[in-house]
């Protein structure tokens, strides 16, 4: 390949920007944490942060947070998938399970934590006009993973439902027809097919707990700190940015870990079933006739838990003063395309601009890696996927610490805050973009250049229009991301410009909760809008592999 | 072992479906199988078969009608109490167990004692043929071998009937021909009661003792091969298996309880409903001879000929007909070629009338 100059160029352009977003960053963080006095590598930094006994705690909660996570994500997305799967649901339900999953998923990560002190905070609906209770807290461990559990299970969901669907429901018939009970039948057959799909969901929900910055913010409270709130107050609150840079480095050992655990031992344990005809879908099932309503019960509960909140976010933005004053009004809405204008506007342009590049980003590196042989391939793979495996919050710290001073002082700008969703929410799109490739025939693009064409009229002739659907699952993801993301960007916003996320942080730090509640009811409409039109366009491409679902789920 | 036949008595199969409504996949289906007969299911597809192997196994439940096995109604009886070896088209092999854990599953459910297990399942791997496969996983197996180890797993519970439900379609055909083969000695041996889902009639012909016919949820005709070859009960049975011709006749008399028809000057005892005037009648293609043309006027034209070995089938153009012709053991006995001007032989007997024109 090294023949040809535009993918030389395209490779040059790539590695630069790469090193440049990717690796400068990471560097710079890396340095920050290990340089000690003059120069030398040292862990003076490390043991200081970490002498401090509220730091070491704060390791420990993040751990225990995302554990406990992890388990009751996982957990509730099982019964949701089986429910879903197993269950004969009539569409109705299924499609309100669906519904409910996808709120959150599509939400800024904290809109159930603020729902939560909407239901159950002091001036709370349930807490205190409902039960009467005067001395509650709905901050700690309890509130915060309530609360991730509720953000993240559709994860958990989404991952476990194709990984049910995909067991041949022949293989659950065959052990019946053996003589085994039901319960006998999900012990040794459902669950150990499961498991992989299990493991999976678990170490995506313990890293997006890990990461979460926004939820423990609002509910962790004084008592229960985590490490990536603590990174954020260490430099906003004390300007101290060895320490914050140390609290965040702590994060990318777990992180890591479970980014390592989840290429080397689940991706290679998925089962595939289904071989030749796949059996129909049977009356007399896994799921005895007495277990499906509290089954579905169960599920009915959480979806209406979920609605619940939105339904009360929706509420607090239309009356007056939340908990106190019950006159309908406008004036949140008006005080957010007022007041909050600029927020608007900068999100509206930042989303614009690095949509487009993001997507494209996505499908030249997808197809780079899945189709052209060139050395260092396994580098830019593993490299193009970092700031997606890392925190949020480590990337924020990292990009601070790189572009704060000349000759790179970005800080504060836009380029900065693009350049940090394209590099995090791209590999989706890069994915996307490589499974969809191995599912169509290299020769088609070999009869292309056949034709005489060169790489750059195949890539954008026969290529591209191949791949549109993993084109149009990157801009989806990068948008809704670019509209909902706050645990990275919180640290590169400035005067000139911000972002509607960080308004809403704002806005409950300031107790302005009607202004919080119409920013988040703007944000979840917004997405919600761009969301239809893309299905509006999947439509009409006819790409039914690239279903909204699984372009979430990553 | 004692194995059992099985009854079904009117059994009906109607279910819901989003896009068509309430629709009837099986309709009061009756029919008996003796112990120790190999019974095929055999129609195209959506004609209710699989439908009906599925209730006998408990997969499905149906609408009306009862189900026995041997003396015992297992009309509500789950799948696991039936006591049925099942093989799966898909095969169904547990992923994640071993051959010998796949093979041995059934027994682990009855409890057998561990050193009975083992010895049950080095028997049974040795009559499908695969010895020494123990600690393979499926993934590593070729499609042939893991049927053979869906058949093992079904046949190793000493089932009371065993159920196939289209088990050789994923395999290419040379296999498909000699598994068929091993099926039919296995049955024969275990002399199991079997019932044998198929939508290939040269199959269901090779393996069965009785072929029971299947068109849009009704049973249309059981009985041998012979049976439905020489005997179809409906013009569905008769196009189905086999192949034929549709010859147009007119009813000129009877004689000796058969039907006498003219084809264009050539009389025919034909047998099938009795009716009278214009009638349709079925010709099976290898009944028909072709002789050198005796004269120009009511000859037919060879119009196509393949080649096929044992074998020569001709396309003749006879009277606005066109007749599929196969003429056995070419080499011997010569070719038409196309163009060749010929005399269309009808058979004197063996004709069936398929009803009116």
């Amino acid at each position: 390949m090294g023949r040809d100059p535009a993918l030389a160029a395209t490779l040059l352009v790539l590695w630069a920007l790469l090193a440049l977003f990717v690796v400068y960053p990471l560097g710079a963080l890396l340095v920050k944490v290990f340089a000690g006095a003059g120069g030398r590598p040292s862990l003076e930094h490390v043991t200081a942060i970490f002498g401090e006994a509220p730091q070491r705690r704060a390791f420990y909660n993040s751990l225990l947070l995302a554990g406990l996570v992890g388990v009751a994500g996982t957990g509730l997305g099982f019964v949701f998938a089986f429910a879903a799967v197993r269950a004969n649901l009539p569409r109705a339900w299924s499609r309100l399970l669906d519904a409910a999953t996808i709120l959150p998923l599509i939400s800024p990560p904290f809109t159930t934590a603020i729902a939560m002190i909407f239901s159950f905070g002091p001036r709370g609906l349930i807490t205190y006009h409902l039960l009467g209770l005067r001395d509650v807290s709905a901050y700690g461990l309890g509130p915060t993973l309530l609360a991730e559990t509720l953000t993240y299970f559709p994860i958990a969901y989404l991952t476990l439902k194709g990984i049910l669907a995909g067991i041949d429901p022949n293989v659950e018939d065959m052990a019946f027809s053996l003589g085994a009970t039901r319960r006998r039948v999900f012990r040794t057959v459902t669950l150990p097919l499961t498991i992989p799909g299990l493991a999976n969901a678990f170490l995506l929900l313990f890293a997006a707990s890990l990461a979460d910055f926004a939820t423990p913010l609002i509910l962790a409270g004084n008592g229960f700190p985590v490490l990536p709130t603590q990174a954020y107050l260490q430099i906003t609150g004390l300007f101290d940015f060895t320490g914050g840079a140390v609290l965040s480095f702590a994060l990318l050992l777990p992180a890591f870990a479970v980014y390592l655990l989840q290429r080397a031992w689940v991706a290679r344990r998925v089962y595939v079933t289904v071989t030749g005809k796949a059996g129909p879908a049977t009356t007399i099932k896994s799921l005895a006739p007495w277990a499906r309503w509290p089954l579905l019960a169960a599920c009915l509960g959480v979806s209406a838990l979920i609605l619940y909140f939105y339904a009360l976010l929706v509420y607090a933005s239309l009356v007056r003063a939340f908990g106190a004053d019950a006159t309908p009004t406008l004036a949140h809405y008006a005080n957010v395309f007022t007041s909050g204008r600029q927020a608007i506007a900068d999100t509206l342009i930042i989303a614009a601009v690095g949509t487009p590049l993001g997507a494209l980003y996505g499908v030249v590196v997808g197809w780079l890696l899945a189709r052209v042989p060139f050395t260092g391939r396994w580098l830019l793979e593993t490299v193009s996927m970092i700031n997606y495996a890392l925190p949020g919050t480590i990337v924020g710290i990292a990009y601070l610490l790189a572009f704060n001073d000349p000759p790179l002082a970005l800080a504060g700008g836009a380029t900065l805050i693009v350049a940090a969703y394209v590099f995090r929410y791209s590999p989706t799109g890069i994915r996307a973009t490589v499974a969809l490739l191995h599912q169509i025939d290299p020769s088609i693009e070999e009869a292309s250049r056949g034709l005489g064409a060169g790489s750059v009229t195949t890539f954008r002739r026969v290529t591209l229009p191949l791949v549109l659907p993993a084109f149009v699952a990157g801009l989806t993801v990068v948008f809704i991301r670019s509209m909902t993301a706050i645990s990275a960007t919180i640290f590169l916003i400035s005067v000139s410009w911000t972002l509607i996320t960080v308004r809403i942080l704002e806005n409950m730090t300031e107790l302005s909760l009607g202004a919080a509640a119409a920013f988040s009811v703007l944000v979840v409409a917004i997405v919600f809008a761009a969301l239809g039109m893309v299905a509006l366009v999947l439509r009409r491409v006819r790409a039914p592999g690239t279903a909204l679902a699984s372009v979430l789920g990553g | 072992m004692a194995t059992a036949g099985i009854r079904l008595e009117g059994v009906t199969k109607r279910f819901r479906d989003a896009a068509r409504g309430e629709v009837t996949a099986v309709r009061e289906v009756t029919l008996t199988v003796e112990p120790g007969q190999f019974l095929t299911l055999l129609g195209p597809s959506g004609c209710g078969k699989s439908t009906t192997l599925r209730m006998i196994a408990g997969f499905e439940a149906p609408s009306a009608g009862r189900i026995w096995i041997g003396d015992t109604d297992v009309t509500d009886r789950l799948a696991s109490q039936r006591d049925i070896g099942f093989v799966f088209q898909s095969y169904a092999l547990f992923p994640h167990l071993s051959v010998f854990e796949n093979v041995v599953y059934g027994l682990r459910v009855r409890r057998w004692p561990e050193a009975e297990i083992a010895r049950a399942a080095g028997e049974v791997l040795a009559l499908v043929g695969l010895a020494g496969y123990e600690r393979r996983v499926p993934s590593q197996l070729s499609g042939g071998e893991q049927q053979r180890v869906a058949l093992a797993r079904a046949i190793v519970i000493r089932p009371k009937v065993l159920l196939f439900d289209e088990p050789l379609s994923n395999l290419d055909a040379t296999l498909r021909v000699r598994m068929r083969g091993e099926i039919r000695e296995l049955q024969q041996r275990l002399a199991i009661t079997t019932v044998y889902v198929t939508h290939d009639q040269e199959e269901a012909m090779a393996i069965a003792d009785r072929i029971a016919v299947m068109e849009r949820g009704d049973l249309v005709q059981l009985g041998t091969a012979e049976d439905l070859y020489g005997r179809p009960a409906t013009p569905f049975v008769a196009e189905f298996v086999g192949r034929l011709n549709r010859v147009p006749a007119r009813v000129c008399g009877r004689e000796a309880g058969a039907l006498v028809v003219d084809v264009h000057g050539q009389r025919l005892r034909a047998e099938g409903a009795v009716l009278e005037g214009a009638v349709m009648l079925a010709v099976r293609p290898e009944t028909i001879d072709l002789l050198p043309a005796a004269s120009q006027h009511d000859s037919a034209v060879v119009a196509s000929r393949v080649f096929l070995g044992e074998k020569v089938e001709y396309v003749v153009r006879w009277h606005e007909l066109s007749l599929l012709v196969i003429a056995w053991d070419p080499i011997r006995r010569g070719t038409h070629v196309p163009g060749d001007r010929v005399d269309v032989r009808l058979p004197e007997r063996g004709a069936r009338i398929l009803g009116p024109a």
